[in-house]
């Protein structure tokens, strides 16, 4: 079990209060950069803007060398730092639906991944995009931000279990 | 990488700073494992210090855990704590005070398809984004920390935009000519 700086009691008070912090300084700067993940890779295909994609490309470097520091400074907290090196390269930091051979979490990175990607840029921004857009008065984005809302809840309940059987169908349980 | 101005007060640099994407990214990837080393006592899993998906799904989710008082699934970092991770309440207020302060709040009202298709598509983002287990940003922090399928994902959704790009250009000559 991982721990990190704080112990568990105090953790579970700390995490809504230290996210609703680090959110307001990110959304305050997104709002500030017209920061967007989707909208790099778009400007960058269109007219060769790397501005944008600058912003995505550091958050994957600065990501590496953030977790190397903090793992450095509290190896406990980061018990499997390196991923890939430390665990079966082919499985998922956990996070997408649990208990399937390594060859569905590939098919679960590559075919959402295309349709993430095509689905964000026909509506013009990813999820922080539109969110922020949703802040500043966009009601087309506060609509995408209820899609996503209403799809958290249909997800869970429904889509979840559908996957697990589809790829048990197809022979990729274990 | 990222094209550096060196201008000579100290005020610019630090608007520029503050408005170029860059320095945003820096950040976000710095705080995220600062956030999983300070927090992570109270749940997994790892790389999950900010993602717009998986943490609207936590507070959606929680929240309909507390008050209708359901069991839907969330991340253990959630469950564990009083109330579910908050990022993304804070990056609206953070975005609409900004908007606010630099006068840039404008309500902006199209027409009912137009919503109806947006509400679709956020809807079919998230369910793709949760069978991978994460956003673009996660998709970053995870590449950061190691994990393989995460970079697939990346790949692939930049072939993703170019598709989307080539049909939006695609049509946009049709229409044209």
């Amino acid at each position: 079990m991982a721990t990190g700086i704080l112990s568990k009691e105090v953790a579970i008070y700390a995490v809504p209060l230290v996210t609703l912090l680090l959110g307001i300084l990110i959304g305050y700067l997104a709002q500030r950069s017209g920061y967007c993940s989707i909208g790099g890779f778009r400007d960058f295909a269109l007219f060769r803007h790397t501005r944008l994609l600058s912003g995505y490309l550091t958050l994957i470097i600065a990501s590496f060398f953030g977790y190397l520091l903090f793992w450095f400074l509290t190896p406990s907290a980061m018990e499997h730092f390196f991923w890939a090196l430390t665990s079966n390269p082919l499985t998922p930091v956990p996070g997408a639906p649990a208990g399937l051979a390594p060859a569905a979490y590939l098919i679960f990175a590559a075919i959402p991944g295309f349709l993430v990607g095509l689905i964000c840029v026909l509506l013009g921004g990813c999820p922080i995009r539109q969110t922020v857009m949703a802040s500043e008065g966009s009601y087309k984005a506060g609509f995408f931000f209820i899609g996503m809302c209403v799809g958290s809840v249909i997800f869970a309940a429904f889509v979840s279990g559908w996957v697990v059987v589809l790829m048990r169908a197809i022979g990729l349980g274990v | 990488m990222s094209p550096k101005s060196l201008p000579s007060s100290k005020k610019p640099l630090l608007s520029l700073l503050v408005r170029h994407p860059a320095f945003l990214g820096a950040l976000i990837g710095i705080l995220a494992a600062f956030s999983q080393a300070l927090l992570i006592s109270a749940g997994g899993p790892e790389a999950y210090g900010f993602c717009v998906a998986c943490h609207t799904r936590d507070l959606v989710n929680g929240m309909t855990n507390i008050i209708a008082d359901t069991s839907l699934a969330l991340a253990p970092i959630s469950k564990n704590a009083i109330l579910p991770v908050m990022s993304v309440v804070g990056v609206i207020i953070g975005a609409f005070l900004s908007a606010k302060v630099h006068k840039e709040h404008k309500i902006k009202r199209t027409d009912h398809r137009e919503y109806f298709i947006y509400f679709i598509g956020g809807f079919l983002v998230l369910q793709f984004a949760m069978i991978f287990g994460g956003c673009p940003y996660r998709a970053a922090l995870r590449t950061g920390y190691g994990d393989i399928t995460a970079l697939l994902f990346i790949i692939t959704m930049a072939l993703g935009v170019v598709a989307g790009t080539l049909y939006m250009l695609r049509k946009a000559e049709k229409e044209e000519s």
